[in-house]
């Protein structure tokens, strides 16, 4: 039912601020998608489209094969879940569950035993009689999705609904929201800033910047063929080096171009041997665990790579830095777009 | 309980009960007879009362006055509502200027609206009736604009999430904003009936059948009982003044905790 068109987006404040840029996407049903972006990109705008709280200017919003640009939020049969989880503070968990189902006149006994199966999924079922005011913020957030859930609906739109939680609970709501769409099979449009977030729960990612779509495809598509330079340095972290050709001494090819490497196309040289190397000096390594994380000055620019801890003698000092051609990415100098190098 | 500062407390007794004293004496006035009060003496009657209640129809003034009060506090408080929510949550062509000139009623003074509002009433034919008392008090700008700046404290984004549960503006408004907004809907609620049950000027003017009369307009004409005679009936005026505070002591006491909270709020907001 909940396949999602969006033709050639145009949203603007006061006729002045454009914020989406001709957006277009097509979400097919049941899919995990994530929008993706710096602060102030227009992904939350584009959701509130899609939940119609927002108007654009021009385009088509398509949902379920019919154009609902002028379906009102209520009519368009899409749960929401914000940031702030917007729980009706007056109301206890049991009834801020229920909310939506008594507005659809669904009997009291059967809204009940709903926000009772509700609860028992998302392990809210002590607190069904408290207020939201004497909740943690997981439980609020659990109580956010509750609330959606229960409605039955075919699409649910996420707006940054972990950014307020710790990192710990932040890790394991991921799980349970991952975990939840493979129960439901409902299709998700997640946003996030969070690249981690991004990678580890879409089927695809939208990644937007100043109000455009710069890549919209699969996650491994993504980090492994980035569109251009800006989606290549967002998705990924440590984030992907970016080198001028004419500053490597090694290169032979055309000029005008940059050279992508992620960390892992780097490593320390430690034999002296092979043609593409740099010379270069560790200026600060970072711990991560198992892992260190290298920021080495050269003449070229500063590189950051990972190496094993075990591996590393000394976290700092001269070192010949390996890098590894086959796993370069090539970008426009000028435009940034990405360029496929034989 | 935790003890107090007994001289802050005992101050704190001091100027409550010099505020009180005004009060306290009438009604310890209106337990005396005239006689022995012109006498300088002390008689304790009841009939003072009696006679408020059965010879000066004050039972019929103090229900006009709940009756016209109670009305005006829930039609008013219903209008400043809808309107509230409309200027805290709708931009509509000339939104700000028709919040302007509400707000801008509030620097009229009441009385230069009186001849206006009793020429459109006496054109309307709606003089000495009861609709007369109700209509023009039931629209208050001063209310309005006090639930619009409560409103848009409450976050948007509540009324975006019921919406998203399917509710009607009017829905959003019923089951979300109205709960929320309760303790400033009370102590408006309460501003509006005590403003009403002092209303002296416009019953006066707008009624001129006895059987109409509010409380204060009872009140007054209890001075002119006995015109020509120099002495006032002291104590009757008390009793009867007394009658017309118990229903505004009794409001209060009951909506007191919301009230305080409702005139505070703007200090932790």
């Amino acid at each position: 039912m909940s396949q999602i068109l969006l033709r050639s987006i145009n949203k603007s404040y006061d006729g002045a601020t454009q914020v989406l840029h001709d957006v277009s996407m097509e979400i097919e049903d049941g899919e995990f998608i994530v929008i993706v972006g710096p602060s102030g990109c227009g992904k939350s705008t584009l959701l509130r489209l899609i939940a119609g709280l927002e108007a654009c200017q021009d385009g088509e919003i398509v949902i379920a094969g019919q154009r609902a640009n002028e379906q009102l939020p209520q009519h368009r049969d899409i749960a929401m879940i914000f940031q702030n989880y917007a729980l009706y503070p007056h109301l206890t968990v049991r009834e801020n569950i229920a909310f939506g189902l008594e507005l659809r006149k669904v009997p009291k006994r059967e809204r009940n035993q709903r926000a009772l199966e509700v609860a028992r999924t998302l392990q809210l079922e002590p607190y069904l009689d408290r207020k939201p005011g004497a909740l943690s913020g997981g439980q609020r957030q659990r109580v956010a999705m509750g609330r959606a859930i229960a409605r039955n609906t075919s699409t649910f739109l996420m707006d940054e609904p972990l950014s307020n939680l710790d990192n710990a609970l932040r890790v394991a709501m991921r799980t349970e929201i991952k975990a939840l769409h493979r129960q439901l099979g409902a299709t998700i449009i997640y946003v996030t800033h969070d690249q981690t977030e991004a990678l580890s729960l879409a089927d695809r990612i939208a990644v937007m910047k100043g109000g455009y779509l710069q890549q919209f495809d699969t996650p491994e598509a993504i980090y492994d063929r980035p569109a251009n330079q800006f989606v290549a340095s967002f998705l990924g972290m440590p984030p992907m080096n970016f080198l001028p050709v004419d500053k490597v001494p090694f290169w032979q090819g055309e000029l005008g171009i940059e050279i992508g490497l992620r960390p892992e196309a780097l490593s320390i040289n430690r034999d002296g041997s092979g043609m593409s190397s740099l010379p270069g000096r560790i200026v600060l390594s970072e711990m991560t665990g198992s892992d260190v994380i290298l920021h080495c000055e050269t003449e070229a620019g500063r590189l950051t790579l990972i190496e094993e801890r075990n591996r590393l003698s000394g976290g700092s000092g001269d070192v010949l830095i390996h890098v590894d051609l086959d796993r370069a990415h090539f970008f426009h100098g000028d435009s940034g777009a990405r360029l496929d190098l034989a | 309980m935790k003890l107090e500062n007994p001289l802050r407390s005992a101050a704190a007794l001091i100027v409550g009960l010099v505020f009180l004293s005004p009060a306290l004496y009438s009604i310890w006035l209106s337990f005396q007879t005239a006689d022995a009060y012109y006498a300088g003496g002390l008689e304790f009657t009841l009939d003072n009362y009696g006679r408020a209640v059965g010879q000066y129809h004050f039972a019929r003034y103090l229900f006009n006055s709940v009756f016209v009060s109670g009305i005006v506090t829930l039609g008013g408080i219903a209008m400043a509502t809808l309107a509230a929510y409309a200027f805290a949550r709708f931009t509509f062509r000339g939104s700000d200027l028709l919040f302007g000139l509400t707000i801008a009623t509030l620097m009229i003074p009441s009385h230069i609206s009186l001849i206006p509002n009793y020429l459109t009433l006496a054109r309307v034919g709606l003089l000495d009736s009861y609709a007369g008392l109700i209509l023009p008090p039931m629209a208050s700008a001063f209310a309005t604009f006090f639930l619009r700046q409560y409103i848009r404290g409450i976050p948007r984004s509540l009324d975006e999430a019921a919406y998203m549960d399917g509710a009607s503006s009017l829905q959003v408004l019923t089951r979300v904003i109205v709960p929320l907004a309760r303790p400033a809907i009370l102590s408006m609620a309460l501003y509006i009936f005590i403003n009403e049950w002092n209303s002296y000027i416009w019953p006066l003017v707008a009624i001129g059948k006895s059987d109409l009369y509010t409380l204060q307009v009872g009140l007054a004409r209890l001075y002119k009982i006995n015109p020509g005679e120099d002495l006032i009936d002291w104590p009757l005026v008390m009793a009867a003044s007394t009658i017309s505070i118990l229903p505004v002591l009794l409001g209060f006491a009951l909506v007191e905790r919301h009230l305080v909270r409702g005139i505070t709020m703007g200090a932790v907001k």
